[in-house]
């Protein structure tokens, strides 16, 4: 690393998690400690951020099939959520929201897919997990595939949002049971927040973008 | 096959790209052969987000060759589109441009498009975007958002004036090689 960098260093390991008050409450969070310093994205990746004029951030949604990926996407986006069909692919949506470019992939969860998952995983500031929170059969599946991502060396420092999804339907469970099916309290390497959402409803899809792209540029644009 | 790279006529670098300066009356850059990833688009459309509405939706390119006498040694069948709007549309502000697109049997790895849109020789608008690595036998969408760029009154009342005068060149790319080169032309004239 060339050494006029290093004096940028110390900027780049600080990390502070800035929540805004309206959401701790509904928002359950946890701060990771910065021991071992393999929280943070490697220095070259903040640097080119830094550079550009536009701020822009990539944000990567996965979850199991039927969760409602595309739904959340399509609901925030403004778009009818009634013909949607299962995703055999990816769906890229890129819009401007505070301020920001935000490039949001959606890729599709079937079981055939998720071998393919990696190939997203570059550049990656904000990782969107979503739930079907009435599909408790799924749960430990869920919880699985969510720890295989998670030990992802190029996804190491991304944000985690958890969408606990389809609140509207009555079997849903809540973000507490979420919480501990998925075992997140044992995420250490992440920022993360789980929040209860409906995709159909459109219900606290905008509170979790927020919260995410408020975490992201904390780590990201603080140096400017 | 690979796209044979010692053709000059498919080597054509992103990097170039931009460099195109105007439209090219001339020629395609690639042959429909190159695309050897089979890469179909199959769905465009544009909508006005300040209102919602779906402008324009075509869910399949048209296929066949359409008569074209400025390419008569080239095929332009599925690289070459017309479109009409009315004039209402150079005053939009903030649209979504969709495109779907399908992957044959082969992964494709690094897809990039490059496009280009001009007014005669004028640049109006120019995307760049990495969809990256494409799974295969997907279908894939990618909308993307954008302002509409502010043209002046003069402008509009030109481009509504002289359709197919505004054109576009889109190029796409698989690992830095021009796999397909599509066209279309477009006139705002459209229910006058």
């Amino acid at each position: 690393m060339p050494t006029f960098y290093s004096s940028l260093v110390p900027f780049v390991v600080h990390r502070g998690p800035l929540l805004p008050n309206y959401i701790s409450r509904r928002c359950m969070t946890s701060s990771p400690d910065n021991e071992g310093g393999h929280n943070f994205k490697p220095i070259f990746t903040i640097l080119k951020k830094m550079k550009e004029k536009e701020r822009e951030v990539r944000i990567l949604m996965l979850g199991l099939d039927n969760a409602g990926k595309t739904t959340i996407l399509k609901k925030f986006n403004g778009e009818d959520i009634n013909t949607i069909s299962p995703t055999l692919g990816f769906n890229i949506k890129t819009l401007e929201h505070q301020g920001l470019k935000m490039n949001i992939w959606d890729v599709g969860g079937q079981k055939s897919l998720r071998s393919y998952w990696r190939n997203y995983f570059e550049s990656t500031d904000g990782l969107v997990w979503v739930v079907d929170s009435a599909d408790c059969r799924r749960f430990e599946d869920c919880r699985q595939e969510l720890a295989v991502l998670l030990q992802e060396e190029k996804l190491t420092g991304a944000t985690l949002l958890v969408f606990a999804n389809k609140q509207d339907l009555p079997g849903a469970l809540r973000a507490t049971d979420i919480r501990e099916a998925l075992n997140l309290d044992n995420i250490k390497m992440h920022h993360w927040c789980i929040l209860e959402c409906s995709a159909v409803t459109g219900n606290n899809l905008l509170e979790g973008i927020d919260w995410m792209l408020g975490d992201i540029s904390s780590r990201l644009f603080t140096v400017e | 096959r690979s796209p044979n790279v010692s053709d000059p006529h498919c080597f054509v670098l992103p990097t170039l790209a931009p460099l195109v300066s105007c439209p090219l009356d001339v020629c395609y850059l690639c042959s429909p052969k190159d695309n050897v990833f089979g890469i179909e688009f199959t769905r465009f459309k544009i909508r006005d987000l300040d209102t919602g509405t779906i402008l324009f939706e075509i869910t399949k390119p048209p296929h066949g060759n359409v008569p074209c006498d400025k390419w008569p040694n080239e095929s332009t069948a599925g690289r070459f589109v017309r479109y009409q709007f009315t004039p209402a549309f150079l005053r939009l502000r903030t649209v979504g441009a969709t495109v779907e697109f399908s992957v044959g049997s082969k992964p494709v790895p690094a897809f990039r498009m490059i496009e280009r849109h001009y007014f005669g020789d004028q640049l109006l608008k120019s995307f760049d975007f990495d969809f990256g690595f494409c799974i295969p036998n997907s279908r894939n969408s990618v909308e993307q958002v954008y302002e509409f760029p502010a043209l002046s009154d003069s402008l509009v009342e030109e481009m509504i004036a002289r359709p197919y005068l505004t054109r576009s060149d889109s190029f796409y790319f698989a690992n830095g090689v021009l796999v397909m080169h599509n066209k279309a032309e477009y006139a705002y004239n459209g229910g006058q």
